[in-house]
């Protein structure tokens, strides 16, 4: 839709240079692409099986009862387990277990008690376990990825949102212009986070995890999306009055055309900034709902689940806090970085007074 | 947060806010005055209120007063301080009856605080007197007479007298409390009130019960004075107001900091002080009870020192929080002990909600019984300090069932149980569905935000099962109101039960708890019935049969038909699967700080709690040495104290 032109490039050239924000970028871009297959990195399903001469791919398909794999067993099968007993056979069977072979649900005690265990490299517990023995990397990660996902999705929801009607007011004015700012004035006074909570306190629990996280994206948006509308707005307003709106309007362009042809384009730099701001955000936010326990239903993996058991856990577990407050400074640094250099590629002033 | 309904029969006395009149306020009070309808109430019911003289006593009554037992406390206890605790949730309200009244805190302003006319010795079993002076119990005619202690008095002056308790009778049947358990039991269990002077009357049961001097002597009488204004706005307009308390501690108004924190303030003149059982108890002159949502933080708040006492119920505390090596208990400023205890058990477990679509099978209950993973629970969270409960009136002696055990976890037995309900094909994450596809899922709430961890390990297990559990933890308000609504799928909790002799079943497994009209006369289930909120039967448990039953208990007077009755009932619940027994802890442990201390022999036999009886007390010169030994870093002798003389 959209061709790159000069300027753009030019832009996207910039970018590259400012080092700090472009190489925030690329780790950032490999942690989505790792997380995207993540199930092959940490999980407790076997990465592949070879019984009796036959190949199993556990990761991707539906679960494999024990029975399959010659246990007593019908519930899905211990895959560290499996790998122990056919090492002890040396019958020609095999297991490849992932890097972390643990899944962020279970509970792994290798003491026989629930409690939290200090990192531990034979145990492959690299950051260590939760008050109830999960393993915390596979914790950590699975809830990155879910904060990191929710909040794209988040941004997108808003940008379509935001602009949609941010444009029309912009573009239109007048009395459609003047009732949806009176909207927006009212919408944004509601208090954001009472809401989440009385949203979720009615919402019925028996909901599938999926679905309640879809709602909580849902009431996040529905409280979120006016702030964009007003950039959008002005910016609209200005892009308007230019010359060469009025000149694609003489020549008989329709309204779909200049404002997504004309305007949109031309705007574009202002909503590339605010980007990565909107994904600190979201995440912020998800990660405070859940640590205040409004967010993500447990036992779903979470940051903010993991700095709640942390702060809980301070003398005595104080690798939990570290690991999931590392994690997000991290994150947040990143995305923050990345946002910097955005800014900075965009702006058309190259040496601003100051420099 | 445990819930109280053992208890529930009573209602002493909201302390009365002498601050808080106002001649506003006044001016309202002297226009309603309901004694008309009173008395009209008493007339139209003659042969439920009776009025005679104390010539019409009978001669031959034997009368008891109970001043045989030992006392309770220590002579040790010195009075004075102020006792910091804390609370989750601040108070919904101050009634203690009515809707949100059954909560947490209701022990401090009734349970724990306030008199009955007599009271179980917490050694011995029998009654030592609280408000009554003597009494005397004739099985022939069921009736219990009771002479009140002359020298009784509410907490605003004004005497308790036997038309308090001829009140009492109109007070909680009536409508306007909205407490239908209430009206139920003052309105079948009872069937007379005879007043004979102002401090002498009896009150007359249906059935001579093996108990039935508890029936009566755990009443405690309602202040007629103040509830004068009484009416249809009664929740509303008793909401915050506080009754007179015959107990030693009142509130008064500047103390209620809404949300943030309530004070308790004991009585310099209380009437019952230099009495033999009270002497030594409700020591602390101040009972300081901040609002703190979260346990980690009220730990927190404890380790500094601003909080006297903390359970140490859970594992996790008791080992890893407040280790035996921890500075603080090294030092010897922070005791731990640990008081096995004998009483009936709170009933942790999981309530099912049969009147939820799939849990109405019992062929589904029974699967979820096998696929709850219990004994790891206690094995690995709890660390073997607990132990697996067996049925939900375990504790009761002969009462209780003697074999009965609760199913253990066993996937077989759990599959083929769901395979009955038409759950044979695992999906591809695990968990069985049906031919319509349904999967088998169910949430599964608590209200109890420190055992969220159970519920997490229990998710596990089920799911080897082929269940799986959806998790929601909720405050426990929110909780106890999720379950009250009947909302719930699955619920974790329990109810805090009383010493009594024999378990109750009306309650949580009567019909009338259940529904309204759940059956027709004939005994078939009626098809229009709506499902019955604000009772204590999560289950919604109505069986035909069980309601037979339950009935003939509430009527025998004899003990073997009873414990005959209790063990089939229990054998019937068992069956119908709809209760998971959970564990029980014999035992209560806490760590206090030095100054907070505790008679040498720590506690009563039958105390749930380690403040129940108020026989603590806090040592102000302890606090002060204490503190200054933590400055100039001397330590004391570390005490860790297991108290077992009635393990």
């Amino acid at each position: 839709m959209l061709r790159i032109n000069p300027q753009t490039v030019k832009k996207l050239r910039r970018f590259r240079d400012i080092k700090r924000g472009y190489y925030s970028f690329l780790i950032l871009a490999t942690i989505l692409v790792l997380s995207l297959i993540g199930e092959l990195l940490i999980n407790n399903r076997a990465l592949v099986v070879s019984y009796e001469g036959e190949l199993y791919f556990p990761t991707y398909t539906r679960f494999h009862p024990g029975t399959d794999f010659g246990l007593d067993y019908s519930y899905e099968t211990n895959y560290r387990d499996l790998q122990r007993k056919f090492k002890a056979e040396d019958t020609g069977n095999w297991v490849i277990l992932p890097l972390v072979p643990y899944s962020a649900y279970e509970n792994h005690s290798p003491a026989g008690i629930f409690k939290p265990d200090a990192p531990n490299l034979d145990l492959k517990h690299y950051l260590g376990t939760d008050t109830t023995s999960r393993d915390i990397l596979a914790r950590l990660f699975y809830g990155t990825r879910i904060a990191l996902f929710f909040s794209l999705a988040f941004m997108a929801a808003v940008y379509v949102i935001g602009i949609t009607l941010g444009c029309m007011m912009g573009y239109f004015g007048g009395i459609f212009d003047l009732l949806f700012q009176r909207v927006i004035e009212v919408w944004s006074n509601i208090p954001f986070l009472y809401m989440v909570i009385i949203v979720f306190s009615v919402i019925p629990s028996t909901f599938s995890i999926p679905t309640r996280v879809g709602i909580l994206l849902a009431v996040l948006v529905l409280f979120s999306w006016t702030g964009m509308t007003y950039y959008m707005r002005t910016e609209t307003y200005k892009e308007k009055a230019r010359d060469y709106i009025a000149s694609a309007r003489i020549i008989g362009a329709s309204n779909t055309r200049i404002i997504f042809r004309h305007v949109l384009p031309n705007v574009l730099s202002t909503l590339v900034t605010f980007m990565p701001f909107t994904v600190v955000s979201a995440i912020t936010a998800i990660t405070a709902l859940d640590f205040l326990g409004f967010g993500l239903p447990p036992p779903t993996p979470s940051l903010g689940e993991l700095l709640k058991q942390g702060t809980a856990n301070l003398r005595t577990a104080p690798w939990i806090v570290t690991s999931a407050f590392g994690t997000l400074v991290i994150l947040l640094t990143l995305v923050t970085f990345i946002g910097e250099a955005i800014r900075e590629s965009f702006d058309p002033k190259k040496f601003t007074v100051y420099k | 947060m445990t819930k109280y309904f053992g208890s529930l029969s009573f209602l002493a006395g909201l302390l009365f806010l002498t601050a808080c009149g106002g001649s506003k306020d006044d001016a309202i009070e002297e226009v309603r005055d309901n004694t008309a309808q009173v008395e009209a109430y008493y007339a139209a019911h003659p042969d439920f209120f009776s009025f005679k003289t104390l010539a019409d006593l009978p001669v031959d009554l034997q009368w008891e007063t109970g001043n045989h037992l030992p006392e309770i406390g220590s002579d040790e206890a010195r009075k004075g301080g102020t006792q910091y605790g804390s609370l989750q949730d601040f108070p919904r309200t101050l009634r203690i009856i009515g809707p949100d009244s059954n909560g947490s805190f209701r022990p401090f302003i009734l349970d724990y605080t306030t008199l009955q006319l007599a009271h179980r010795h917490p050694d011995e079993f029998d009654y030592y007197p609280g408000t009554a002076e003597s009494w005397a119990v004739d099985r022939d005619t069921k009736t219990v007479y009771v002479k009140l202690n002359p020298q009784a008095r509410w907490s605003d002056g004004k005497p308790v007298t036997a038309d308090d308790f001829v009140f009492m009778f109109y007070f909680y049947r009536s409508e306007d409390i909205v407490a239908p358990w209430y009206n139920n039991w003052y309105g079948t269990q009872y069937t007379n009130i005879t007043k004979y002077d102002e401090h002498t009357f009896s009150i007359s049961i249906p059935e001579a019960k093996p108990d039935m001097a508890s029936r009566v002597l755990e009443l405690r009488g309602v202040p007629q004075h103040f509830f004068k204004a009484m009416g249809p706005d009664f929740v509303e307009y008793y909401q915050w107001k506080f009754v007179p308390t015959t107990g030693p501690y009142v509130i008064h108004e500047d103390d209620i900091k809404k949300g943030r924190s309530i004070a308790l303030t004991r009585l310099d003149d209380w009437w019952a002080k230099d009495k033999k059982y009270w002497k030594n108890r409700y020591n602390p002159d101040r009972i300081q009870m901040n609002v703190i949502r979260e346990t980690p933080k009220v730990f927190e708040a404890f380790k500094r020192g601003d909080i006297d006492s903390f359970g140490l119920n859970i594992a996790e505390y008791w080992y890893e929080k407040l280790p035996d090596h921890d500075p603080d208990v090294k030092a010897g400023y922070i005791h731990k002990s640990v008081f096995y205890n004998q009483k009936p058990r709170p009933t942790y477990g999981l309530w099912i909600n049969t009147a939820r679509p799939l849990l109405d099978n019992r062929d589904i209950r029974v699967g979820i019984q096998f696929a709850t993973n219990w004994d790891l629970v206690i094995e690995k969270f709890f660390r073997g300090d607990y132990t697996r409960m067996d049925t939900s009136s375990d504790g009761y002696g002969e009462f209780s069932h003697p074999t009965l055990k609760a199913r253990s976890f066993d996937i077989e037995r759990a599959l083929s149980a769901f395979a009955r309900a038409g759950f044979t094909e695992r999906g591809p994450d695990g968990i069985l569905v049906n031919d319509h596809g349904q999967k088998l899922a169910f949430t599964l709430s608590t209200g109890y935000e420190a055992l969220k961890d159970v519920l997490t390990i229990l998710k596990e297990e089920a799911a080897k099962a082929g269940l799986e559990f959806r998790l929601e933890v909720l405050d426990g308000t929110a909780g106890w109101k999720k379950v009250q609504e009947k909302k719930h799928d699955i619920h974790f909790s329990a109810f805090n039960v009383s010493l009594e002799m024999y378990p109750r079943f009306w309650e949580t497994y009567h019909s009338d708890n259940a529904y309204d009209d759940a059956f027709l006369p004939d005994g078939s289930v009626n098809p229009d019935r709506k499902l019955k909120t604000q009772t204590n039967n999560l289950e919604a448990l109505a069986i035909y049969e069980m309601d037979q039953m339950i009935e003939a208990y509430r009527a025998s007077d004899s003990k073997e038909e009873m414990i005959d009755l209790a063990h089939r009932m229990t054998q019937l619940h068992h069956d119908h699967a709809s209760f998971v027994p959970g564990f029980y802890q014999p035992f209560y442990r806490v760590g206090h700080w030095r100054w907070f201390r505790f008679p040498e022999f720590f506690n009563h036999k039958h105390s749930g709690s380690a403040g129940q009886y108020f026989v603590h007390w806090i040592d102000t010169d302890m606090k002060s040495e204490t503190r200054q030994a933590m400055k100039d870093r001397k330590t004391f002798e570390r005490q860790i104290n297991v108290y077992d003389q009635f393990k």
